[in-house]
């Protein structure tokens, strides 16, 4: 079953670029229906192990599946916001487009199911794949295809060149969510970093962010969502499973160094974020500035952040690709996405103008949302561990949050109408449909954060179990 | 007079028997049957004749002949290698199918069946003349094949190649002859004794040995002849000469680096190819992006790839040489594929296929084609889920393992680089491109489909189940 998970949107998607036809209604239905039955196949498969053999030497490596705590939201995050992009699709040649999508789904699926380290570099590299090509067809200019397929590609092979110096040293890569499998050594720091180089260029994070903003700019909103709210955080993910689990040492050793990068990129995205005339490039460095906050959280390795920060990836998966999305229709309505063009949508567009101000609350970190608790978790466990004066950023860039999300929706939602850009209708059902699943999730993790809370201590052996009891005081 | 051989030396030589036969009957019967079959029958023939020394070589797996005195050893690496050789002239000839140029007759392919053989008496030489012999068989019939085309191109490739690789063998020969004046054999296996290490001409003659050889495998500084030559070329040829001539000068050299030298100079006498490996792997990437010839880049990478292949000899481990093989394999595979691409947009005698240009929206006219061409670049570059990328890991464990970590970090670099080179052609067949006008391509012989088909069968399945021979080991009697 958990070999069907991959496959079945790997084959779905495959099979629709080699199709005809760009029946619009079709093509989508196809691919929602795939992605629910993936999200079905993987509550079903949920704690099904299966392994193949593939290597024995020089290190021993194995086609091994299996679903960790943490990975089981990050599937359930991806399923629900594939379906939704698919949804969201509105392109004259849907075909390719849902296609991409779903292999994009399929190949991440692999990733965040892979129990072995080279199983899981493969997946790492070839979900690259689908959004090159999204770039290189549907993107505003083929230079960010490069950037993107570059930097990834070059962290990809950084990953590469750690994964085979991790399995020469310890003899078998089949270590992922298996205890007892920490090394060390003189050569660890070199893995370690080759590692965390990887993620930090995949999450991202100062200095190695300058393909995001690009990117998630160029995209079609549907990748964009799907791109921004979960390939984001296949590094975020890596962190959790392999560098905490595998080198505990070493992160705990270089931890100031991934605190400093954090906390740039913390309060760089926000700033940039502040002055962005792009919508969509202001989510985009929003997106920095969280992530920032999710790394400093894993460097602490302080249970509460921890928890926090696994929290905090499911939620700002959800208000970032409902706002891809949301701002995909900003954008098909009124043909720019100008934040010196954009005026007043709300009055002529009122479900459009709720659905961007609850997620840009959520983003925001209002109580009752997802991003909320996420924050506040992770900001307690940070104050727990010593780092007050990180802290103090973290509520800092919480502020310049506040800022500009208000900004973007001032400047979007409100005020009067903008007479020079074209006038649409409101929000179809189908529209409508896209971005409510996420909306909902958002309001349901943010007044019960319990289910996703414990999962992120429970991919670290060395947090006790009570940590999770502990989050419910704040 | 009585020859000194007996029926076991001539037993062990069977299948380059049949092959150089096959050559020949392919003459025959383009005289006999010329008017009524034209080069289809000469291509039955040929391949016929190839899957059957393919056949007769498997046979020999898990056998150990010494014949001709020790100078032709049939073991499982002679027999490893002689099927790669096998395997890119299969695909070369393929590639023959192509249809267009009547250039690319009978003679062709007989030259082409003995080029091969010299490149599986290569396979299995273990003493510096049979070296020498297999060396010379294959490049003089590649001498002709390069001048084939009707192009100013190809008479300047030939030239160069002749004048190039005339100049390698005669660097080489000095080579072999000051090895012979060390150890008084012409034998590998002499000049693994430890008395060589103090002896001045061992060291001088491997010197040379080793030059000629890295010229042969178009190692930086002596690669400017490659994309020349490549580019020059008939399509098929150009095939053949990057998979088997590689293939064939990878068997050379890792026996000789394997086998025939002393333990304590080893080391230091191979430092300066490893080191020219590793430049290689640069300057290949880096050359790659400035073409414009799909040729000339599959030349400039094919310098790159060898620097890989030979980053897995490094160190001169066991795991090393299977990982070497792998990769060589892989690349056969992958290298062939592309061209088979190229070929199925060729069919005239100008090679449309070959210039770069002619991809330019390639992705919405032939959609299936641009997306086989697409798979074989990303292979080349080392993305999953192609063998390329297991080959890679490979590599990178086996340089880590043995401490050649340098050469591990300019792998890295390298294949960066490398990527931009061959995602420029994904580029210019996905980019949406109104200036092009949709001609007309042909549908392409049905050939180089099957050879294509073939090779992206193999390149996927590659990754899922490596063939990684365990019983590889170059010998020297």
């Amino acid at each position: 079953m958990l070999l069907a998970l991959v496959l079945l949107p790997i084959i779905a998607g495959s099979a629709m670029l080699l199709l005809r036809g760009e029946d619009r209604r079709l093509y989508r239905g196809i691919g929602v229906v795939v992605a629910l039955a993936t999200l079905v196949l993987a509550v079903a498969a949920r704690s099904e192990d299966w392994s193949a053999p593939w290597l024995r030497a020089p290190f021993v490596a194995n086609f091994h599946l299996g679903i960790g705590a943490l990975a089981f939201w990050l599937i359930v995050l991806l399923a629900l916001c594939t379906a939704c992009a698919v949804l969201a699709v509105e392109s004259a040649r849907p075909r390719a487009l849902v296609g991409q999508l779903l292999l994009l789904e399929g190949t991440m699926l692999g990733l965040f199911i892979s129990r072995d380290l080279l199983l899981f570099a493969l997946f790492y590299d070839l979900m690259l794949v689908p959004v090159f090509f999204v770039l290189l067809e549907r993107g505003e200019h083929p230079r960010d295809a490069w950037r993107y397929i570059i930097y990834n590609f070059a962290g990809g092979l950084l990953l590469l060149f750690a994964t085979a110096a991790f399995g020469v040293l310890h003899g078998t890569t089949d270590v992922i969510g298996s205890a007892g499998n920490a090394i060390s050594g003189a050569w660890v720091p070199w893995i370690f970093w080759g590692f965390a180089i990887a993620f930090l260029v995949k999450t991202p994070a100062f200095p190695l962010h300058t393909w995001m903003p690009n990117t998630y700019a160029s995209l079609p909103p549907p990748v964009a969502a799907v791109v921004g709210a979960v390939q984001s955080k296949a590094g975020l993910y890596g962190f959790f499973v392999i560098a905490m689990t595998l080198m505990p040492q070493e992160i705990a050793r270089y931890s100031t160094a991934l605190i400093v990068l954090g906390t740039i990129s913390l309060l760089y995205g926000a700033v940039a974020a502040l002055v962005q005339t792009d919508a969509k490039r202001v989510v985009a460095y929003s997106s920095l500035s969280h992530l920032g906050l999710i790394v400093i959280a894993i460097a602490t390795q302080q249970p509460l952040a921890l928890a926090g920060a696994a929290l905090y990836i499911v939620a700002h998966g959800l208000f970032t690709a409902a706002l891809f999305i949301g701002l995909g229709y900003v954008e098909e309505r009124e043909e720019t996405r100008s934040l010196a063009r954009l005026r007043g949508i709300g009055a002529n567009n009122p479900r459009l103008a709720g659905a961007l101000t609850i997620a840009g609350l959520a983003m925001l970190g209002l109580p009752g949302l997802a991003g909320f608790v996420g924050e506040l978790v992770i900001i307690t466990g940070i104050v727990q561990s010593g780092n007050v004066a990180v802290a103090v950023v973290a509520v800092i860039s919480v502020v310049l949050a506040s800022a500009y999300v208000l900004r973007l929706f001032q400047g979007i939602v409100n005020g009067p109408v903008a007479h020079d850009l074209p006038v649409r209708r409101d929000l179809t059902w189908r529209e409508g449909i896209a971005i409510a699943p996420l909306l909902l999730a958002l309001l349901y993790l943010g007044v019960n954060p319990h289910a996703v809370l414990a999962s992120g201590s429970v991919a670290i052996p060395r947090a006790p179990q009570s940590s999770a009891a502990g989050v419910t005081t704040p | 007079m009585t020859l000194p051989f007996t029926h076991v030396d001539w037993a062990a030589v069977a299948p380059l028997e049949v092959l150089a036969a096959t050559g020949l009957l392919v003459l025959l019967f383009d005289l006999v049957w010329r008017p009524f079959a034209p080069r289809g029958l000469s291509l039955s023939v040929a391949f016929l004749g190839t899957i059957l020394t393919a056949a007769l070589i498997a046979q020999q797996y898990g056998t150990n002949v010494a014949a001709f005195n020790g100078g032709y050893i049939v073991g499982n690496f002679s027999v490893l290698f002689g099927e790669v050789v096998l395997l890119g002239t299969l695909g070369a000839l393929a590639l023959m199918g192509r249809g267009g140029s009547d250039r690319e007759s009978a003679g062709t392919i007989a030259l082409l069946l003995w080029s091969a053989c010299g490149a599986l008496l290569l396979a299995a030489a273990a003493t510096t003349m049979t070296i020498f012999l297999g060396i010379e068989l294959l490049s003089l019939a590649l001498y002709c094949l390069c001048g084939l085309a009707n192009r100013k191109s190809a008479r300047e490739a030939a030239l160069k190649y002749l004048l190039l690789s005339s100049t390698a063998s005669a660097v080489l020969l000095f080579g072999m002859a000051l090895l012979f004046g060390a150890s008084g054999s012409v034998s590998l296996a002499a000049l693994a004794s430890p008395a060589m290490v103090t002896n001045p001409l061992f060291w001088m003659g491997s010197g040379f040995f080793l030059v000629g050889i890295a010229f042969k495998l178009s190692l930086v500084p002596f690669h400017a002849w490659a994309p020349d030559v490549y580019q020059g070329a008939p399509l098929p040829i150009a095939a053949f000469m990057t998979v088997v001539t590689k293939a064939a000068t990878i068997a050379i050299f890792a026996r000789f680096a394997y086998a025939a030298l002393p333990a304590g100079a080893s080391q230091m006498l191979l430092l300066p190819v490893w080191a020219i490996a590793g430049i290689s792997m640069i300057v290949g990437n880096v050359g790659m992006l400035a073409q414009h010839d799909l040729k000339r880049l599959l030349g400039y990478s094919g310098i790159a790839q060898v620097g890989y292949i030979l980053a897995a000899l490094a160190g001169t481990t066991r795991l090393g040489l299977r990982y070497a093989f792998f990769y060589l394999v892989v690349y056969a595979v992958m290298n062939l594929g592309a061209f088979a691409v190229a070929a199925v947009l060729s069919s005239g005698d100008d090679e449309e296929g070959t210039q770069i240009q002619s991809y330019r929206g390639l992705g919405a006219r032939r959609p299936l084609l641009a997306a086989a061409m697409t798979f074989f670049l990303l292979a080349l570059a080392g993305l999953p889920p192609t063998a390329g990328f297991l080959g890679k890991i490979l590599i990178l464990a086996v340089a880590a393992g043995t401490g050649y970590l340098w050469l591990a970090a300019l792998l890295l670099v390298g294949t960066a680089i490398s990527l931009y080179a061959y995602a420029k052609i994904i580029l210019a067949m996905y980019r949406p491109d109104h200036r092009v006008h949709a001609a007309d391509i042909p549908r392409g012989a049905p050939l180089p489909w099957v050879s294509l088909a073939l090779c992206l069968v193999a390149t996927v399945a590659l990754t899922f189940y490596p063939l990684l021979p365990s019983g590889l080991l170059p010998l020297v009697k």
